[in-house]
């Protein structure tokens, strides 16, 4: 009997010459049953004698059914049904031929969004693990201890635009800076940087470890969120590296760091929701260090100083882009959460009430910067530029929770609870 | 009614215990509850079974056979795995070979004594064959893991690695394992060809104490039958255990066993 007169027709048929199982031809019949749907037939034809012992065995172990074995000419036809108890039990097919849109630079991350990698899912399946989103994933496996698997309690409709810039927009602490055109300060002036300098690094460090404690809670499916989060990561690093390294490099050195500051940063660390501590430090905090390293660079006595608090300044814009922009998606989403974000200001700041007023070393490390000497007029002007740089402070966050649909008054008095160490 | 079933495995191997304590787990709640007792080899796994110590044992075919015997046939059997159904043994050798009267004058790799398919189902198969193993072929035994039935595989590997030595023509190993071995890559590619595949027999079995009240056996098998493929954890246990499903017992397939087991002297439970 000819094998196309037994019955069905195969699905599928496969050549597999003299190979016997442990020279490949397990490979061939996992590649070509994978390709069947559940029930249809694989036609393979062979000239090796030993596949009439071993495919039973194989049958049986995969999950497949052996129809049959027919004898055709020098050959055996093999028939094996593909079995819906295979080894791997998966409910869906992975997608094929999907056709991302390049632009003229290149694949941004904002064009991938096609089949299923593209589908951001509004509430994520801790039981999908690591899987990438839009992989077919076996079911089965345990649920990953993720906290955030809703989306609206992380994401930013332009967190991909933020990726890409944060990707583009890295630079290299140790050489992008041109340490060897520092020169040396007057002592106090010195002195003040190096106080700055290592007041920003202990800030950084927080804005460090915030984020990425975050993320090991955050689905995988926010890929865009995960992936910016990290940019964060990588940013903060770099800044605590060219902060300690600015406090380094002018034979001053690290200088103090006080109760307050320790305090301040604490509360962050200790948040337990994303959101609020999104809002707390990338909101309010990220957000009020823009002035300082605003501020910072206007008075830079060197280029050195002036060129990373630039860079910095840079960096920390997108944080408090993002900050904002999920601040508004989770408004969004439900706008009595603004009470929810107002309550984490109210207890933070009871938190830090015996920690209140600003902290004496960097307050007068900004004195002395925006005074460039210890001159009396000198002092009286940056005294003054230093009440300026606080109105400002209070002024933009009390526009940015504005922007976000806090009424005036709350906002006042959000930015009025706002910590004296700034982040 | 007992309210929780003794069970007893042999612990061949550290792989055993998730399994079981999946096994267990899956019976948490249930009508009847199980724990599981660990022996280091079956014959006081069966020593155990006979003096009611506990209740159920998880036999390969040689200990029902002995199990079987030492209670004429009042052990019960409560279930299987639908793999132990249709077990079949292999004999592979270099290539030269192409059936077993070829093994005529040649040396013959057997596992484990105790093992029924590295070494009592082919000596008995053989024997139908018209060869007589031992004199018409040379037995070159490996009697490695001896009390574990051949559970642990490591007889039938050592089987095959004396054929890939040129010191037996050919080996006797369990289709199952082969295919391990095969998927494992712990073959190499061409330079071994099973020539033979033995009649089915069956494999291994749940056995009761003759003693355990029917309904506790009837709620317990009913149990373990709940336990299904589609379902992920059940899966991972099952996988684990070489199944894809409990079945009820088939009992044909044992009737070889006791033949060969008989034959060959090895039917006491001592």
């Amino acid at each position: 009997m000819r094998p196309s007169e037994r019955g069905e027709d195969p699905a599928a048929r496969f050549d597999g010459e003299d190979l016997d199982l442990a020279s490949g031809l397990v490979f061939a019949l996992d590649v070509c049953l994978s390709d069947l749907q559940v029930g249809e037939v694989l036609e393979l034809s062979s000239s090796n004698p030993a596949l009439a012992h071993e495919l039973p065995a194989w049958c049986r172990g995969t999950g497949h059914e052996l129809v049959d074995a027919e004898p055709d000419g020098p050959r055996t036809v093999y028939r094996i049904r593909r079995g819906e108890r295979g080894a791997l039990m998966f409910r869906d097919r992975p997608d094929w031929g999907v056709t991302p849109t390049f632009r003229h630079d290149g694949f941004d991350t904002r064009d991938w969004l096609v089949g299923k990698a593209g589908e951001i899912p509004d509430r994520a399946d801790p039981a999908t693990g690591f899987a990438p989103r839009g992989a077919v994933v076996e079911s089965g496996s345990e649920p990953f201890p993720y906290t955030v698997t809703e989306r609206d309690r992380v994401w930013a409709h332009n967190v991909a635009s933020l990726y890409e810039l944060a990707t583009e927009g890295q630079w290299d602490a140790s050489k992008d800076i041109r340490w060897r055109d520092l020169r040396p300060l007057p002592t106090h002036v010195e002195r003040a940087v190096c106080q700055i300098m290592t007041h920003l690094a202990e800030n950084e460090y927080a804005a460090l470890y915030v984020p990425a404690r975050f993320i090991p809670t955050i689905h995988p499916h926010f890929t865009e969120v995960v992936l910016f989060l990290s940019t964060q990561v990588v940013d903060e690093a770099r800044h605590i590296e060219a902060f300690t390294k600015r406090a380094l490099a002018n034979g001053g050195g690290v200088q103090f760091s006080t109760a307050l500051t320790q305090t301040s940063l604490r509360s962050l660390l200790e948040q337990e929701d994303f959101s609020q501590a999104s809002f707390l430090l990338s909101v309010l905090g990220e957000g009020t260090f823009l002035e300082y390293l605003a501020f910072v660079e206007r008075f830079a006595p060197d280029p050195v100083t002036a060129d990373i608090v630039r860079r910095a300044r840079i960096d920390e814009a997108r944080h408090v882009a993002f900050g904002v922009e999920h601040a508004r998606h989770y408004l969004g989403a439900d706008p009595d959460r603004a009470q929810i974000l107002h309550d984490a200001v109210e207890r933070r700041a009871a938190f830090l009430a015996d920690a209140s007023g600003a902290s004496p070393h960097v307050e007068e490390a900004l004195v002395l910067l925006a005074a460039g000497g210890v001159s009396a007029t000198r002092i009286r002007e940056g005294t003054v530029a230093v009440r300026q740089l606080h109105d400002t402070m209070h002024r933009r966050r009390v526009r940015r929770l504005t922007q976000l649909g806090f009424p005036a008054g709350t906002a006042e008095a959000i930015s009025e609870l706002h910590t004296s160490n700034f982040m | 009614m007992t309210d929780r079933v003794l069970l007893g495995a042999v612990a061949y191997d550290a792989k055993v215990i998730p399994i079981w304590e999946g096994i267990i787990d899956h019976f948490r709640g249930a009508l009847v509850e199980m724990d599981v007792v660990w022996f280091s080899n079956y014959p006081a796994q069966v020593r155990a079974l006979l003096d009611g110590w506990i209740d159920v044992g998880w036999n390969t075919n040689l200990a029902y056979v002995r199990v079987h015997r030492a209670t004429d046939g009042r052990a019960r059997v409560l279930a299987m795995r639908d793999t132990d159904v249709g077990f079949r043994t292999l004999l592979v050798g270099r290539g030269e070979l192409e059936g077993a009267n070829d093994l005529r004058g040649r040396t013959l790799a057997l596992g484990s004594a105790d093992s029924a398919q590295a070494a009592i189902m082919p000596v008995h198969y053989l024997g139908r064959e018209g060869l007589s193993p031992g004199s018409d072929v040379a037995l070159l035994r490996f009697d490695t893991d001896v009390g574990k039935h051949g559970d642990t595989g490591r007889s039938e590997r050592e089987a095959v690695a004396a054929v890939l030595r040129g010191e037996a023509d050919a080996a006797a190993v369990g289709a199952a394992s082969w295919d391990v071995f095969v998927r494992g890559g712990d073959v190499p590619p061409g330079r071994l060809r099973p020539f033979w595949t033995s009649p089915p027999y069956n494999h291994c079995n749940f056995t009761a104490r003759p003693t355990l009240p029917a309904e506790v056996a009837t709620a317990w098998s009913a149990r373990l039958f709940e336990m299904e493929w589609a379902n992920p954890q059940h899966r991972r246990i099952l996988q684990l255990e070489g199944l894809r499903e409990w079945i009820a017992p088939e009992l044909d397939g044992y009737r070889d066993v006791f033949d060969a087991v008989i034959d060959q002297g090895m039917a006491d439970a001592s």
